[in-house]
């Protein structure tokens, strides 16, 4: 065990409507940090995080886009050549979980067939103490079921609290095979994601978060 | 009237947001198309048949036009080096140089040697032979500052008549030292012939009796005449408006005020009015409700107006969050007003996020603008002092306004700034006029980059496209750099476009930087800014070019201006001001 693994790099892309936290997330993760008012993001931010599960080190290079529809043409810029996504929608805001289903919708169709995708409801602390549930919008159910039809991992997380955001990142990186992330530099070169044909991302027991204990 | 009613006759009707542009979003190229032929333009750009022009000799002639900026100023100052990459070294270099020193080299690896006198008189002319079709534009650079004005001569003076007001402002800036220089020290001669701190008390001297002569400059211009010359003005204020004065010269600038000063109280009323009623007309949005959901039943207006002003909510909360102004319910109160009007009566481009930002600086001017009213009339009141009520916007103060009398005796209205100040001080009256001006203000700038803003934003991929173009032939070894590494232009420059570098570059020195687009013709907002977005990026090329794919992202989504100072700007708008001498014509003929 002397000899540290080298780190595989992954391309990750976040999608999902304006304001359910994308960006939040996204600094939880790499800074450990969270602001009650982080400015939009225009276009796209790009980010990179190191993670150690178990012996592999993944390096993520994140692309953060802009929620708003005006920008969701830059999107396909940048899931082109993900391979993972994190869909994500606000669980306080019904609205946003359509968007969510159209954004799986949408990679299924264009984005490399093998991409790893996690479906993530956001803002978890604003119902964790809500006993009646009064803000939730999108019930754990819907969430779920979505990911089991898509065959997508599945998480309840909060920015603000921290609660579950490493686990995602986690949860993707055990998902993603070794072999489709193993040389930085190729990846960056190499335009063609979709003609590896490898589609294993169709059959179930994806969703769930049991097994992001680290 | 016929303007009003156009303009109400836009009012947002619940139909397809893009009505106005066709059903393909008007003019916009589809993004694939754009993309692709985005890769194509870097190679074309240097190859095209139509252009006997190589790279080289376009670097060429942008040496020379250091050398005789450099030469034109005043006794002392280098020249600017090409593509000034490093501010620093040029800056340390000149101050230890003498004045009769002409002929410098520059210890940056691309340095030119300035053209001396001699070789300045002769350089125009033979590259202007080599390149036709800019030789007028060429010509005018000696001018004066405003080139792109038709008015302007294209005869060449003789050079002793030359002058170059732009660099007025910038010369005794320029020889500051700046804190950034890595480089400095590589080819500054070892021994300190200059008393430092003596230079810099001078220094100090000569720029307070500047800003003294600069005020009186735009005072004469302001209150002279019954009219106001528009050209006087744009001319002064390229080099930057006193503060003071900024919100009265912008607001000209913008045609929002007539250059007539006898209209200029019936049109600020009448446009005040205007917005009164515009808002009045959204009754179906309580404005005052900052925690709207996008479902809540209890707002009766549709769901596109609902989710329109759920997104404009979400953003006035979260812009500028390090700026206190924009903390408090007033202002964003007043800011989701205007945003939500503007974008009602703009359906083909709504809501885009990246406008929250622009609307902030007109705001905070004019806010700024009544504080100074205020803390003018209160020394008049105590001092006697001169009241300078000609340089009031008018209508703003009311002396029936309880709030206003308050502020007028209270003892630390003379130190209020718009950083410390708490705008619940202020009345509502007075918060709506500076909506209503800022709403048109807006409106204004906004009217120059429409395409921006709708849908597929073709505006913004031009400009990216526009960039990247510029860039090959400014700092070609960069572009290439950029293409080894996989950098696409759009994947930084959406943002500079987008949000005119209010991202990117702090709002104080942006406001500075808008004094010069404003004083553009056409207003600087849409082609200056890519020149200037061309300016920003050579900035750190030399930086850049050492870095690879990540390095460069995280570089330029966080460049490092935070210590910068309004030189670095303006040493930016006049390498950007140089850019569009030399390559306004060129870029327009590639393009079509
Ligand atoms: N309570 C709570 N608020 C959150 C959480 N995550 C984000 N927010 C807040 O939600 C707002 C939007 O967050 P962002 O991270 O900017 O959202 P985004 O998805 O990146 O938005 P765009 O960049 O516009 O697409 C901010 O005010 C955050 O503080 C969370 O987990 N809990
Ligand atoms: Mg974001």
């Amino acid at each position: 065990m002397s000899f540290p693994n080298p780190a595989t790099s992954v391309k990750l892309v976040l999608l999902g409507e304006a304001a359910v936290g994308k960006s939040s997330l996204v600094l939880r993760f790499v800074s450990n940090d969270f602001q009650e008012n982080k400015e939009p993001t225009i276009g796209a931010a790009f980010l990179t995080q190191k993670c150690t599960i178990g012996e592999r080190t993944i390096k993520y290079e994140i692309w953060d886009t802009a929620g708003q529809e005006r920008f969701a043409l830059l999107a396909p810029m940048y899931y082109r050549n993900a391979q993972a996504a994190l869909v994500v929608y606000d669980i306080t805001k019904p609205a946003s979980f359509i968007k969510a289903r159209h954004w799986v919708k949408e990679l299924h169709e264009q984005a490399s067939k093998d991409i790893t995708i996690a479906l993530v409801g956001n803002k978890f602390d604003l119902v964790e103490d809500d006993e009646e549930d009064s803000l939730r919008k999108v019930s754990v159910e819907e969430g779920q079921n979505l990911a089991e039809e898509e065959g997508l991992l599945f998480f309840e997380t909060s920015a603000k609290t921290s609660y579950n955001v490493n686990e995602v990142f986690i949860g993707i990186g055990s998902k993603i095979p070794d072999s489709s992330a193993n040389q930085p530099e190729a990846i960056r070169e190499n335009n063609q994601g979709r003609i590896d044909l490898t589609s294993n991302n169709a059959s179930g027991g994806s969703s769930g978060s049991g097994d992001c204990a680290c | 009237m016929g303007k009003k009613k156009q303009e109400m006759a836009q009012v947002y009707s619940n139909s397809n947001n893009e009505f106005i542009f066709g059903e393909n979003g008007g003019r916009g190229k589809h993004l694939s198309s754009f993309l692709k032929n985005l890769s194509l333009t870097g190679s074309s750009a240097s190859k095209s048949p139509s252009s006997s022009t190589k790279p080289d000799d376009y670097q060429e002639a942008n040496s020379n036009i250091y050398g005789s900026l450099a030469w034109g100023a005043p006794k002392g100052t280098g020249g600017m080096p090409r593509g000034v990459s490093n501010s620093g070294s040029i800056i340390s270099s000149s101050l230890k140089r003498t004045p009769t020193q002409r002929s410098v080299s520059l210890g940056t690896p691309s340095a030119h040697r300035s053209p001396t006198r001699e070789e300045y008189t002769k350089t125009p002319g033979s590259s202007s032979r080599r390149r036709s079709q800019s030789n007028s534009r060429y010509a005018d650079l000696d001018d004066d500052w405003d080139a792109g004005l038709d008015e302007v001569s294209v005869v060449p003076k003789q050079p002793e008549n030359r002058n170059f007001p732009m660099l007025d402002s910038l010369y005794p800036d320029l020889t500051l030292p700046s804190a950034s220089s890595s480089t400095s020290n590589l080819e500054s001669p070892k021994k300190e012939s200059m008393d430092f701190e003596d230079y810099q008390a001078k220094l100090e001297i000569n720029k307070l009796n500047q800003l003294n002569s600069k005020y009186s400059k735009f005072r004469k211009v302001l209150t002279t005449d019954s009219s106001i010359n528009l050209q006087d003005l744009r001319k002064l204020a390229w080099n930057g408006i006193p503060p003071e004065l900024r919100a009265l010269t912008w607001q000209i600038l913008l045609g929002y005020l007539p250059t007539n000063k006898s209209r200029q109280r019936s049109t600020l009323k009448r446009k005040r009015q205007e917005y009164m009623e515009g808002i009045e007309a959204v009754a179906n949005i309580d404005f005052e409700d900052d925690a709207p959901s996008n479902t809540s039943s209890t707002s009766i207006g549709t769901n596109r107006e609902k989710q329109l002003y759920h997104q404009i909510n979400i953003d006035v909360k979260r812009t500028h969050p390090t700026i206190k102004l924009y903390s408090f319910p007033e202002v964003q109160l007043s800011l989701r007003k205007i945003l939500y009007l503007w974008a009602v009566r703009h359906p083909a481009s709504g809501y885009v996020q990246g406008i929250n930002d622009l609307c902030t600086p007109f705001f905070q001017i004019f806010l700024g603008h009544y504080l100074w009213q205020l803390q003018r009339k209160a020394s008049i009141q105590k001092q006697g002092n001169e009241a300078e009520e000609d340089l009031f916007i008018q209508g703003l103060m009311d002396d029936t306004d309880t709030a206003e009398q308050a502020l007028l005796q209270d003892p630390r209205l003379g130190d209020y700034t718009i950083d410390t100040f708490n705008p619940k001080l202020i009345s509502s009256r007075v918060l709506s006029l500076i909506e209503a001006d800022t709403y048109w203000c807006l409106s204004r700038l906004l009217e120059n980059i429409t395409d921006n803003y709708i849908h597929e934003q073709p505006g913004i991929l031009r400009q990216v496209g526009d960039l990247k173009n510029l860039i090959s032939r400014i700092d070609i070894e960069l572009l290439n750099h950029f293409d080894h590494e996989g950098i696409e232009f759009i994947q930084f420059a959406f943002r500079w476009m987008n949000c005119l570098l209010m991202r990117e570059v702090s709002i104080n020195l942006i406001t500075r930087m808008w004094d010069t687009y404003l004083s553009e013709t056409p207003l600087g907002f849409n082609n200056f800014h890519v020149y200037v977005c061309a300016a920003f990026l050579v900035k750190f090329s030399s930086e850049l070019k050492h870095m690879d794919f990540q390095e460069i992202l995280l570089f330029l989504q966080n460049p490092p201006t935070q210590s910068w100072t309004e030189k670095d700007v303006e040493l930016m708008l006049s390498e950007a001001f140089i850019w569009q001498s030399l390559y306004k014509n060129a870029s327009a003929h590639l393009r079509n």
